[in-house]
């Protein structure tokens, strides 16, 4: 099967964001996200699973009819799937794309797993994590000052 | 734009050089000189767990710069008991001093203070997390027993795996190019690996052992901690190895003549008392820098003039 014929499987949208290279699996993890944001509420979205992709083997991929991102979505997406291409859409054609790397800061994203920090016990601290070591996904809690995994790190719930 | 001091590792050793040099400024002047650093500059004192030596070092060296001190030591009697939350306990406090000084069981909390308040935050210790002013202070002690820093053989015993104090040294020495560390402790307590990490493969020594003899003729330092029998998973350990952590003035037969003990106090049995009246024993001299260093703390952040 071509590349052409992949994207026909769901309709080409005329303006939006498609995101595109999502490895395999990740896909319903992305849109449970994108999803649980209020301004996502009434967007149209279209859910593609695995694609065939010459890059990853197997990809998926979200069309979402919207004319903007909000870029703490595209830091929530950024956490979960670095790697993962954001296509801007215009008249049908991609307009402008950039891949998403992983932040250097995650704010108020993330549970500190340390019960003795400020951020886990007083609810009104936001919390604030700095990669440390982007090759292994080392973060550190900017409050305890603990490291972890970014991996082990349970997401906060959005509201 | 206000300073704060709330973590080691937010500091560049010009900036720890900095604080150095400032203590031993302070050092050489006559004390009446000093009460004129601070005059009518107010101390807010906020321990929400108990500290003596941390506390009243810090008092201590506020009057002594001609300043005043407010606050609390115990959480109990005062309006936290009743609920009020961090951030409101600040709000209040800012409008009562210039500085604040704090100790909290919670991690972070000195750094979340600083965010909320428009004064300067000296962290007195956030839990297990960071005692910057222990470090800066066991610098300076380093620094004037042995006129140096730079190059020097460290020791260090004990705890190392949940000892701040030691994680935040260690950290620090490397920044000034100490490059042996000798770590004495128990399989049950090592220093986590993290604190070994650094981006230049081959030029840190960490020799690690159970034994301090190892330790004792190689070393400059010899910094000695607490262990805590309740950190310790299976108690037979902890009897096991309790003993061979209690340093006596004959363990010290084969060290180099000018090796100083510290420990960042209070001790409980691990330097027995017949090691006190050895020219090793720095560990009281090392309380009184405590309160210069804090002094130059102080002075620094208040802008005080000297």
């Amino acid at each position: 099967m071509s590349a052409d014929k992949n994207v026909m499987l769901i309709p080409k949208i005329e303006s939006g964001i498609v995101i595109d290279h999502i490895p395999a699996g990740l896909g319903v993890r992305l849109l449970d996200i994108i999803s649980h944001y209020t301004e996502m509420s009434d967007t149209i979205i279209s859910l593609g699973l695995n694609y065939r992709s010459q890059r990853l083997g197997r990809k998926d991929l979200i069309k979402l009819q919207v004319d903007y991102l909000d870029p703490e979505i595209i830091q929530h997406i950024s956490i979960v799937a670095p790697g993962v291409t954001v296509k801007v859409i215009k008249e049908f054609a991609v307009q402008n794309k950039v891949v998403v790397q992983p932040p250097r800061e995650i704010r108020n994203l993330l549970h500190c797993k340390n019960p003795k920090c400020i951020s886990t016990s007083e609810p009104s601290v936001e919390t604030h994590f700095i990669i440390v070591e982007p090759a292994t996904n080392k973060v550190k809690c900017v409050y305890c000052e603990r490291i972890f995994d970014l991996n082990e790190l349970k997401l906060k719930q959005v509201l | 734009m206000k300073k704060d001091l709330i973590s080691m590792d937010d500091l560049t050793l010009d900036e720890i050089k900095i604080y150095l040099n400032l203590a031993r400024k302070i050092e050489a002047m006559p004390l009446p000189e000093r009460l004129k650093i601070l005059p009518g500059r107010i101390m807010a004192s906020l321990f929400f767990e108990p500290s003596t030596r941390t506390r009243l070092s810090f008092e201590s060296a506020m009057h002594r710069l001609g300043g005043s001190v407010i606050g609390f030591a115990d959480q109990g009697a005062t309006s936290v008991s009743k609920g009020e939350t961090l951030s409101d306990t600040i709000r209040t406090v800012e409008n009562y001093a210039d500085i604040i000084v704090m100790r909290h069981p919670g991690e972070g909390t000195a750094r979340r203070a600083a965010e909320l308040t428009g004064l300067p935050v000296i962290n007195a210790g956030d839990g297990s997390n960071q005692h910057p002013t222990q470090t800066l202070l066991d610098l300076y002690t380093i620094e004037k027993d042995l006129g140096r820093i730079e190059g020097i053989t460290m020791a260090f015993v004990g705890d190392l795996k949940y000892s701040r104090t030691v994680h935040s040294l260690i950290r620090a020495l490397m920044k000034f190019n100490v490059t042996e560390f000798y770590l004495v402790a128990p399989e049950a307590l090592r220093l986590p690996g993290y604190f070994m990490m650094n981006d230049q493969p081959g030029r840190f020594q960490f020799h690690e052992t159970e034994f301090i003899d190892e330790a004792i003729p190689k070393c400059d330092i010899l910094y000695m901690t607490r262990i805590q029998k309740e950190r310790f998973p299976d108690l037979l350990e902890y009897e096991k190895v309790k003993d061979s952590y209690v340093l006596s003035q004959t363990m010290l037969s084969s060290a180099k003549a000018d090796l100083r003990v510290l420990h960042p106090l209070p001790r409980v049995n691990e330097i027995s008392t017949d090691v006190d009246q050895t020219r090793f024993a720095g560990y009281f001299p090392q309380t009184r820098n405590g309160v210069i260093m804090r002094q130059a703390i102080l002075s620094m952040h208040l802008g005080g003039r000297i």
